[in-house]
């Protein structure tokens, strides 16, 4: 089921052990290389934490559920830090082409529920597939220069 | 139709990586080679205002492209430290400035001084005219052949440039390649 980062902001996340609410979807890290989804961060700012693809029972409508509350853990890394932080949210970032030209603003990235694999980056009115995403980090997220229109 | 724009709009773009989608540094100022009419790299400052000059610069071999909004580089590994660069890149030569350059044609007219370069936007930093102050006053454009005479004071190019001698960038976009065409280089 195709799922988007939008539509999933705030969503409640639950322990698949205990049914207790643990927080909700703060942001969600990718690897742009592999195009799809390595973290959810669960709740913002200094407290926030991350929960690994791999340990969720369930990305689902209605809830993200994952198998227990000691797979939370806190940052490790400098770019887990900045996920933290909100800096790499992709909603909002700026589309920046390899040729260095400006595409616009990603209004919002669909994935694959079940899989965590990126489908889709929105930009404005046009729907990219997500296989021309190159990079993304705190300035930009890169595609392809095949969608870049100008000359 | 080519899509250009000069050394002045180049600097101050972020530089940004293509795998990392960082902003790992800006452009300071572009280091150009007259004799082969090519950018052979830029220098850099830190990100922010005021943030100061960064001592590594980026050769043009490690340029991914130059767009409108950013130089692309694949990753932090493209930026060396000068001493590490080519000698072009690291310890440009300072009469190698064209800018204030009289342009004379081959005939002798004088067609007024460099006040700036124009790249090709796209690639890797292909120098394709110059913005000059016409002799009669005002701003114009020239396109540039891949080869001419330069010194610290003057360069000489030839007649038919006084013909492509153009009032804005788009206008130099699209006779760049018909100039080309004229003298026999494409």
């Amino acid at each position: 089921m195709s799922e988007s980062f939008k539509e999933s902001a705030g969503r409640k996340v639950l322990s698949r052990s205990t049914a207790k609410e643990i927080g909700a979807v703060g942001h969600i890290l990718v690897d742009a290389h592999q195009r799809r989804i390595a973290a959810v961060v669960i709740g913002r700012g200094k407290k926030a934490q991350l929960v690994d693809w791999a340990q969720l029972s369930g990305f689902g409508p209605d809830a993200v559920m994952v198998v227990d509350d000691g797979v939370l853990r806190p940052p490790a890394d400098d770019r887990e830090r900045a996920a933290a932080e909100g800096k790499l949210e992709l909603v909002g970032k700026r589309a920046l082409s390899e040729r260095g030209n400006e595409l616009g603003e990603l209004d919002d990235v669909t994935f694959d529920a079940d899989s965590g694999v990126l489908e889709e980056l929105v930009i404005g009115d046009r729907r990219v597939p997500a296989g021309s995403l190159l990079g993304s980090g705190s300035y930009a997220a890169v595609l392809d220069q095949s969608e870049d229109p100008s000359p | 139709m080519r899509l250009l724009m000069t050394a002045s709009q180049i600097r101050r773009l972020p530089v940004v990586t293509v795998r990392g989608g960082e902003d790992v540094a800006e452009v300071r100022d572009v280091i150009y080679s007259p004799e082969s009419g090519r950018l052979v790299g830029v220098t850099l400052n830190k990100r922010g205002f005021f943030a100061g000059r960064r001592r590594d610069v980026l050769p043009v071999q490690a340029i991914h492209a130059v767009g409108q909004h950013a130089v692309m580089v694949l990753d932090d590994s493209s930026l060396v430290a000068s001493e590490d660069a080519p000698d072009d890149v690291g310890h440009p030569a300072t009469e190698r400035n064209v800018l204030g350059d009289d342009v004379l044609t081959e005939g002798g007219s004088s067609l007024g001084k460099v006040a700036d370069l124009v790249l090709l936007v796209g690639g890797s930093g292909e120098v394709v005219g110059y913005q000059i102050d016409k002799a009669g006053g005002g701003q114009g454009y020239i396109p540039l052949p891949a080869q001419l005479s330069v010194s610290g004071d003057a360069l000489v190019v030839p007649n038919i440039t006084e013909e492509f001698v153009q009032d804005d960038l788009v206008g130099l976009g699209a006779s760049v390649d018909e100039f080309r065409a004229r003298l026999g280089l494409t």
